[in-house]
């Protein structure tokens, strides 16, 4: 299945477009800054004004570049899970790796966010935001892990769909209990990070992002072929020479790199999983996993682009959280694109 | 492509069967040495449950034996990567729901010998050109799998195993599904691909009257886990065929090779006539449960006026006249 | 502490003149040249050690060893808006007013005292029976306004024991006199009724879900939400050590504590306003991107005007804080002469590792960066919480000394401390 000449007008028209998404999120904010002033902060910046500088490269650039990376891995995750679980609704957290991330943040900010914990830990050396991506990198590494060694036991995806979403469900209720005794100002805390936000991804920490998502889609793009054999089904792709174990531990270390960092940095953002894959499908009418990557992580980063500069509200001085938007635009995404589908059975 | 009367694939002592977590599940135990040659036909036939499926699956390489060896072109030991060069599968599993094009899943048969990320050389899409042409798909190449017909898609999946390009190809019923005229036709299609491309193709099937036909060597599956392999005509001559599927109410006629259905043949009858009228009057008269007896009562005689079947019934120096068997059986139950 | 030195003399005085009328017998016997300063030390021995007895944490007023009867001293609330004390002949009545989403919703209390009966026509009015002997607190400033009353020995229980710094609960809690019941949702009803206190003060805000007390006041415990956090201004905020004093019947005691805090805090304050310069000031820090700004008529707004500084959302309505992103901040954030309230971190280092663009703030750079947790107790809580809440002026005092420099005779900080 190579790339038609089709798929590859769209494929540049998407890049044309992540580009306008990308300065449009660059040029939309509180305060007012024009195009020019914006090409002038990256060409020439001993001519920009200090202020202009420091919100465009410390503020808007970095939020921006988090949206790229957050959008491309999440639908790379998305697109994954819903051909390993031939599940159209799959979305990265359907391992749980969500779900343990969470549970590392709430074990910092809830249970063992007690002061005198806090104070033991800040003593170590290790405070701040790096205290949560450290505690959310445990949860998800740990729930991986649990994931890969069942995988490895179960026989079959339909079981392996089961436990994750159990998993998800332990950890949640586990997380409320800490809510229910923690107090409010924890609670609130707790609620903040988990409405997700891309705004506090900087320096060091967006390089480590970085490094890691595209790791994650690296080995994503390297199982696209493995991607493509599963789309018949575990027997055909075990007769094509697919090793089933193989594929399902190198798509779930995928995943989980992908899912666990972002959610680690940025909170959990929902949404895009689920419904980029189905709109790269929809766009480029192909099932071929070699297209589909590149197609996901384009689109992925547009929606994430664009809800981030609705989440701004132009000319308001608050900011809506980005869960809030991506479901408020994903969802009814997602159902024109059913209503315009002529079948019920391709998806 | 493959040389003459080469043994593709050799099975020794195979015991097939399931592990169901420490426990063994043995389906077929008392198997004979199997042996597929290159461009020969084979049908695996045998009553439900005597295991035909698990013994498919277990040569193809989808579960492991649970006793024996199997040797593939030499080998003994293999990974999936391998074993997907040498044998290639048609299995009844649904595949849908995937967005798949005609062409994208015939070029899926390729992905043992695809590049690092799928991509196809002109090798891969000679073979994927000639899978279709084999197969006479050409024409439905762009359409979405989802929207074909059973018969159809049955020609693409074999299409897809074609262009995997292997020296075997196995096939799990595949003319369940398919009426009539679609199964004749796959039958064929496949008798001709063993002849021309010198593939071994093993497939099971409930077909009896096909499998007579086309196949090269018939492996009959009794319910007891035993197996009798042998020319199609070798089986009903010694009677494996009738033994295998011996039951209360069927019985397999080595005469005309067909399953009779037993009826209670009570009632005596004389029936005299020739030509193809006599076959099918008899055929009737033993449907409605009539026993042919020289000295009976009755008599039925089937004669020809006029290039038309005429029946005439003599029953107690009386002599009736029917134009159908329809109305002839009426007048006598 | 000029004032206690004073005070001291003169009491040294008035025993010297009360008592030397007894001694001048013996003078006649004794060589007056060794007896004179021997009385005069021997007396300012004395009271120092009857003194020092009653002395409380550092840096407060020091509570006075003197008897408050049941007296006939009232409270007048001049700044609080919370709350209400109307004095009855043998009763009174205390209002907690709501006046959040512009409800009208009040919540009242009877405050009798022994033996006397529950008046008629107050239906809906919990009884709290005076003075308290013993109460549980689920607030740092309650604590504070326990011990400005000089009752925090009353306090038989706390929401969470580790955030508190007054040492005679921290004692209390060592020996065990003083318990843990839980905050919130997590309260320990249970426990609440078997300690059976006079009442039970809660941080909630009046309208909530009073409902969650239901089972308390069933049993017969009054609970009181002492909710000095909805007020304005600092002076109402500390204003509320008057519940306390009503509770207690301690008004005498705490009204003329309060006047001097308010004329302590009036005085700072005409300073701090007569100040030319004003510095531009921030005020905390960020959370994922989302910086809650006091708006402009909270109390710290308040407090920041009455400091003398130049507060960018001085302006701004609302009691709360304003949900602001970084971007709209960091206009302002990038040229503020300070940056206070930081939270609860020790060095421009742990600043940083929050966030990397903190650099770029000319207050970080000059080093301008103050926050309050001077005093600190082992795991690490801030007394500006708990006495900071009844001493205005102090915290007054530390904003005037970080701003004017100048302006305010040389001293140490109190609450407040420069990251380094």
């Amino acid at each position: 299945m190579t790339a038609t000449p089709f798929s590859k007008v769209r494929l540049t028209g998407l890049l044309l477009l992540l580009l306008l998404a990308f300065l449009l999120d660059l040029s939309t904010g509180t305060v007012h800054i024009s195009l020019k002033e914006i090409l002038r902060v990256f060409f020439s910046p001993a001519t920009a004004d200090p202020i202009g500088q420091f919100i465009i490269k410390g503020i808007r650039l970095p939020k921006a570049c988090t949206a790229v990376l957050a959008g491309c891995g999440l639908s790379v995750g998305g697109l994954q899970m819903q051909t390993l679980f031939r599940n159209p609704l799959a979305d990265p957290s359907i391992l749980g790796v969500t779900a343990g991330a969470s549970l590392g943040v709430a074990a910092v900010m809830l249970a063992g966010g007690s002061m005198a914990t806090l104070y033991a830990i800040k003593e170590l050396g290790v405070s701040g935001s790096w205290l949560i991506i450290a505690a959310a990198c445990v949860g998800a590494g740990s729930t991986m892990l649990l994931v890969l060694l069942l995988s490895r036991r179960l026989r079959d995806n339909v079981m392996m769909l089961i436990v994750g979403i159990m998993i998800g469900s332990i950890t949640l209720a586990l997380i409320s209990i800490w809510q229910y005794f923690s107090n409010p100002e924890q609670v609130k805390d707790y609620l903040l990070w988990n409405f997700g936000s891309l705004g506090g991804v900087t320096g060091g920490q967006l390089l480590i992002l970085a490094v890691v998502v595209v790791i994650g889609l690296i080995v994503a793009s390297l199982s696209a072929k493995m991607l493509d054999a599963l789309l018949l089904g575990e027997n055909y792709a075990r007769s094509m020479g697919l090793s089933a174990r193989k594929a399902r531990a190198v798509i779930i270390c995928s995943t989980s790199l992908l899912a666990g960092s972002i959610t680690a940095f940025c909170g959990p953002i929902g949404f895009i999983g689920i419904a980029v894959p189905h709109i790269a499908r929809f766009l480029f009418n192909t099932a071929s996993h070699r297209i589909l990557i590149p197609a996901c992580c384009l689109i992925g980063t547009i929606l994430l682009l664009l809800c981030d500069t609705f989440a701004q509200l132009p000319g308001t001085q608050t900011v809506l959280p980005i869960n809030i938007i991506t479901s408020l635009i994903g969802a009814p995404l997602v159902v024109i694109l059913l209503l315009r589908q002529t079948t019920v059975h391709s998806w | 492509m493959v040389s003459a009367a080469t043994s593709l694939l050799n099975a020794r002592d195979l015991q097939t069967g399931y592990r169901s977590g420490a426990k063994r599940i043995i389906v077929a135990n008392a198997l004979p040495e199997l042996q597929l040659q290159a461009g020969q036909l084979i049908c695996l036939l045998g009553p439900n449950g005597s295991g035909k499926s698990t013994l498919l699956r277990t040569l193809g390489g989808l579960q492991p034996p649970l006793g024996g060896v199997i040797h593939i072109e030499g080998m003994d030991r293999w990974t999936p990567a391998t074993l997907a060069r040498k044998i290639s599968l048609v299995l009844t599993d649904r595949v849908s729901g995937n967005n798949l094009t005609v062409d994208s899943l015939v070029a899926l048969g390729r992905y043992p010998w695809s590049g690092w990320l799928g991509g196809l050389n002109a090798t891969d899409r000679a073979s994927i050109e000639w899978a279709m042409k084999a197969t006479g798909i050409g024409s439905l190449r762009d359409r979405k799998i989802h929207t074909l017909s059973d018969g159809q898609s049955q020609k693409v999946m074999l299409a897809r195993a074609l262009a995997q390009d292997t020296p075997i190809l196995m096939l799990d019923e595949p003319t369940a599904h398919l009426d009539l005229p679609s199964r004749i036709l796959l039958m064929r299609l496949l008798h001709r691909l063993a002849r021309e491309t010198r593939k071994a193709i093993l497939l099971s099937t409930h077909e009896l009257d096909l499998a007579l036909q086309v196949a090269d060597e018939v492996w009959l599956l009794q319910s007891g886990g035993q197996l009798r392999s042998g020319a199609p005509e070798d089986l009903v001559l010694n009677g494996s065929f009738e033994s295998a599927f011996a039951g209360e109410e069927v019985a397999f006629d080595k005469g005309s090779g067909n399953f009779l259905i037993y009826t209670p043949q009570d009632k005596p009858i004389r029936v005299t006539g020739e030509g193809l009228t006599l076959f099918w009057t008899r055929r009737a008269l033993r449907r409605a449960g009539f026993e042919p007896v020289a000295t009976a009562s009755l008599h039925i005689h089937a004669e020809e006026r006029d290039g038309r079947p005429v029946w005439l019934m003599e029953q107690q120096r009386e002599t009736r006249e029917f134009d159908s068997i329809q109305k002839l059986l009426q007048a006598i139950s | 502490m000029a004032n206690k030195h004073r005070n001291l003399f003169l009491k040294v005085e008035a025993f010297h003149i009360k008592f030397g009328s007894i001694l001048r017998p013996i003078d006649n016997h004794v060589d007056m040249k060794v007896l004179r300063p021997l009385t005069k030390f021997i007396l300012l021995a004395f009271i120092l050690s009857v003194l020092s007895c009653r002395e409380g944490s550092a840096g407060k007023t020091p509570a006075r060893p003197v008897q408050v009867p049941s007296s006939p001293a009232k409270s007048r609330i001049k700044f609080a808006q919370g709350f209400t004390i109307d004095y009855f002949d043998r009763y009174k009545e205390v209002k907690i007013l709501n006046h959040s989403a512009g409800s009208a919703d009040t919540l009242d209390y009877l405050l009798l005292p022994a033996g006397v009966a529950i008046p008629a026509g107050h239906a809906h009015a919990q009884v709290i029976r005076i003075p308290v002997q013993s109460m549980i607190v689920l607030g740092s400033p309650h604590i504070a306004q326990a011990d400005f009353a000089g009752v925090a020995d009353r306090i038989t229980g706390v929401g969470d024991g580790q955030y508190i710094v007054c040492p005679v609960v921290r004692e209390g809690l060592r020996t065990g006199r003083v318990r843990q019941v839980g905050l919130e949702s997590g309260l320990n009803n249970e426990l609440v009724i078997s300690m059976r206190p006079g009442v039970l003060m809660t941080m909630t805000n009046p309208d909530a879900a009073f409902g969650g007390y239901r089972t308390l006041m069933d049993a017969g415990i009054p609970v009181l939400p002492n909710a000095d956090w909805l007020e304005t201004t600092p002076l109402g905020k500390a204003e509320w050590v008057k519940l306390m004093g009503a509770l207690t019947d301690r008004e005498d005691l705490v009204n003329r504590k309060f006047d001097s805090v308010e004329q302590a805090y009036q005085r700072l304050a005409a300073i701090g306003k007569a100040s030319a310069i004003r510095p531009s000031v921030i005020i905390g820090m960020p959370f994922k991107g989302t910086w809650y700004m006091p708006a402009g008529d909270s109390y710290v707004a308040q407090l920041l005007r009455d400091a003398g500084a130049n507060y960018h959302w001085s302006d701004t309505k609302g009691t709360g804080s304003l949900a602001l992103n970084f971007e709209t901040v960091a206009p302002v954030a990038l040229t503020a002469d300070f940056w206070l309230d930081v939270g609860d971190v020790d060095s421009k280092k742990e600043i940083l590792s929050r966030d990397t663009r903190y650099e770029a703030f000319r207050a970080f750079r000059s080093g301008a960066v103050y926050s309050y947790n001077r005093r600190v107790n082992a795991a690490g809580a801030s007394d500006y919480w708990e006495s900071g809440a009844v001493n205005p002026q102090s915290v007054l005092a530390d904003l005037i000394r970080i701003l004017h420099p100048d302006a305010l005779p040389a001293d140490t900080l109190i609450y407040y401390k420069q990251i380094k």
